[in-house]
């Protein structure tokens, strides 16, 4: 392929795509209108803690991180999960999951720039943030933990953005994107996703001051409880698609995600039940955090009610999804996914940076809720996730329909999505 | 490498607090923050108790997690010593080393957004003063000096008096001492 040929051609995928973003009925623009709503209210806040600082916040000298960081935690689980799609699609070449493995890079996408904006508005000094940046500011590397998160969020949304960009381009053009370019990249991206996980664990638990933190099972546990969020969340994502357009996808698909959903959430529960003996059977003080999370410390019990509910809400999708019937049943398979979703955002957001603060070190006790400006700040980036995935998924869907019903014209069976028998693995 | 210690005689503190007045004198601090606080504590077994006061802020460890978990190394080594200093200019408020640090020894400004500490008084130092608090003592319960050197205040009493570190577990090499 010349260089003259792609030019125009990449003209004209972007202009295309600007084009179906512009195009759609009157949902998707009330949609848009409530997104970029929530987006400028977020922003009209963020702005007020600029001007006056952490102060607005509710976190203090003693809990210096708190609803940012959390939300931060869960979204960097949710972005690697999209490897649950990736792997059995690449490495198994399981085809139904292969028509819909983009989406999965989508919501990656998004959740990884979700997370990255998390730090940011959590950050002190915003404007210093270039001396984060390698070779721009002094980077603390190899030493720093953050200094390596920094790093492989970014990568992986360049890893994820690339590797959208080429399958999408191609099938724009009509052509079945070259398996042995982007292969070695989307082998890369696996490894990738979970070493976003592992180092964002490491940046807890390589503080050997705060023992809720300070523990070899936090990395496995995160990866656990990520694996039953991420695929739950989208799950769900792909039925809405499914739902307001005509992009092929197949119930196997969903099936497939629900199954990974119950696997992770019965090794999550198995993992929280160890680090509970552990802590309990022959209770030390280094179980003062987790006897704060769990049962309340010198009468100071904000976070018992919320890590219960999680608890309870686990439980019950574990069950759930473990019953064959109910796991294929379309509608407890999604208020499963819900009270999944709903439970590791608690368990793996609030429920793991908090107590790590509670008591502090040196035994002093403050509790911690976030503040209004936090919560609003914290509903704009997640509409503005909402926004990224909807433009991505919006500009990406009409292609990827069009290529598919191609292909399956070419191959003399056109497909009807509902009626296709699904390919079960289980 | 020159390491610097304080030495607290918590024999002798009453736990007046000028030392927390002479910081915050001393290094404009603002109100309602403090580089240094006094902690009261009881200790021994019933009935043989205890009041201990103790004064109490950043150890300067000689491994500091707060200076290694720094992302930019705004928190670093002030010339070859144990003195952990953070670079403001640098600082991006991510509180990483807040996290990291055992001692709560950290605090944030507010509305500036960077995160300041004890810096062992260096200026003060560097002309061959003791740190503010040390000098108010009203008691002379506190000392500061090199450790290097086996003749200093520091080292003798080090050698002479039963003495403990706070959370010495944690690996962070602290350097700052109490007397027993
Ligand atoms: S006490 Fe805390 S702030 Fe001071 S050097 Fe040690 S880790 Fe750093
Ligand atoms: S808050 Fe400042 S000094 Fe602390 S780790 Fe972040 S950049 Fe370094």
């Amino acid at each position: 392929m010349t260089s003259e040929a792609v030019k125009p051609s990449l003209r004209g995928f972007l202009v295309d795509s600007l084009g179906h973003l512009v195009r759609g009925r009157l949902m998707y623009w009330a949609w848009l209108v409530l997104l970029l709503g929530l987006i400028a209210l977020g922003g009209w806040h963020y702005t007020l803690q600029l001007r006056e600082g952490l102060v607005v916040t509710n976190m203090t000298n003693q809990v210096s991180w708190g609803f940012y960081i959390s939300n931060f935690t869960f979204l960097v689980g949710v972005a690697a999960a999209a490897v649950m799609l990736v792997v059995p699609a690449y490495i198994f070449h399981r085809k139904d999951l292969k028509d819909v493995v983009l989406m999965g890079d989508t919501m990656a996408i998004a959740a990884v720039t979700m997370a990255i904006l998390f730090v940011v508005v959590d950050l002190g000094r915003p404007d210093r943030f270039w001396h984060l940046i390698p070779f721009i500011g002094r980077f603390n590397f190899p030493q720093s933990m953050l200094a390596w998160d920094v790093i492989v969020l970014n990568g992986y949304l360049l890893l994820n953005f690339g590797i959208s960009f080429y399958i999408v381009f191609n099938h724009y053009r009509g052509r079945e994107p070259s398996e042995s370019r982007y292969f070695p990249w989307v082998l890369l991206a696996i490894f990738w996703a979970i070493s976003i996980h592992t180092v964002t664990a490491f940046l807890y638990s390589a503080n050997s001051a705060r023992p809720y933190w300070h523990n070899a099972l936090l990395a496995p546990r995160f990866i656990a409880s990520a694996f039953a969020s991420g695929p739950a969340l989208m799950a769900i994502g792909l039925q809405v698609i499914r739902g307001i357009s005509d992009y092929p996808i197949r119930q196997s698909v969903i099936n497939h995600l629900a199954l990974v959903a119950a696997i992770a959430l019965q090794v999550t529960l198995f993992f929280l039940l160890a680090d509970l003996f552990t802590d309990f059977y022959n209770e030390g003080e280094h179980a003062a955090s987790a006897r704060y999370l769990f049962f309340g410390l010198d009468g100071h019990s904000g976070l018992t009610p919320w890590i219960w509910t999680a608890v309870v809400l686990l439980t019950t999708a574990m069950l759930i999804l473990m019953i064959h019937p109910l796991r294929k049943h379309p509608v407890y398979m999604n208020i499963a996914f819900v009270l999944t979703i709903v439970g590791v955002w608690i368990e793996k957001g609030m429920g793991l940076v908090i107590p790590a603060f509670v008591p502090t070190p040196i035994g002093e006790i403050y509790e911690y809720s976030p503040s209004l400006t936090e919560i609003m700040v914290s509903v704009g980036i997640w509409a503005f996730g909402l926004l990224l995935f909807t433009m991505l998924a919006k500009a990406a869907l009409p292609v990827q329909c069009r290529f598919l019903r191609e292909k399956n014209r070419r191959a003399g069976t056109e497909r009807n999505p509902d009626s296709d028998p699904a390919v079960e693995p289980d | 490498m020159t390491t610097y210690a304080m030495v607290i005689d918590t024999r002798t503190c009453i736990g007046c607090g000028d030392c927390v007045v002479a910081c915050k004198n001393e290094n404009k601090v603002p109100a309602g923050l403090n580089r240094d606080w006094v902690v009261e504590a009881t200790r021994g077994e019933y009935p043989d108790l205890q009041t201990e006061f103790r004064s109490e802020r950043c150890n300067h460890c000689g491994h500091a997690t707060c200076v290694s978990s720094c992302p930019t190394g705004a928190s670093h080594y002030w010339k070859d010593t144990n003195i952990v200093l953070v670079a403001e200019e640098k600082c991006t408020g991510c509180k990483a080393c807040i996290a990291a640090c055992p001692y709560d020894a950290r605090l944030i400004m507010h509305p500036q957004g960077y995160v300041d500490k004890c810096t062992f008084c260096h200026h003060r130092v560097d002309q061959g003063l003791d740190p503010a608090c040390v000098s108010s003592c009203p008691t002379h319960c506190m000392h500061f000096g090199m450790l290097d050197d086996r003749d200093s205040n520091v080292s003798r009493l080090l050698r002479e008096r039963r003495h403990k570190v706070l959370l010495g577990e944690t690996g962070n090499d602290p350097h700052v001492y109490y007397l027993l």
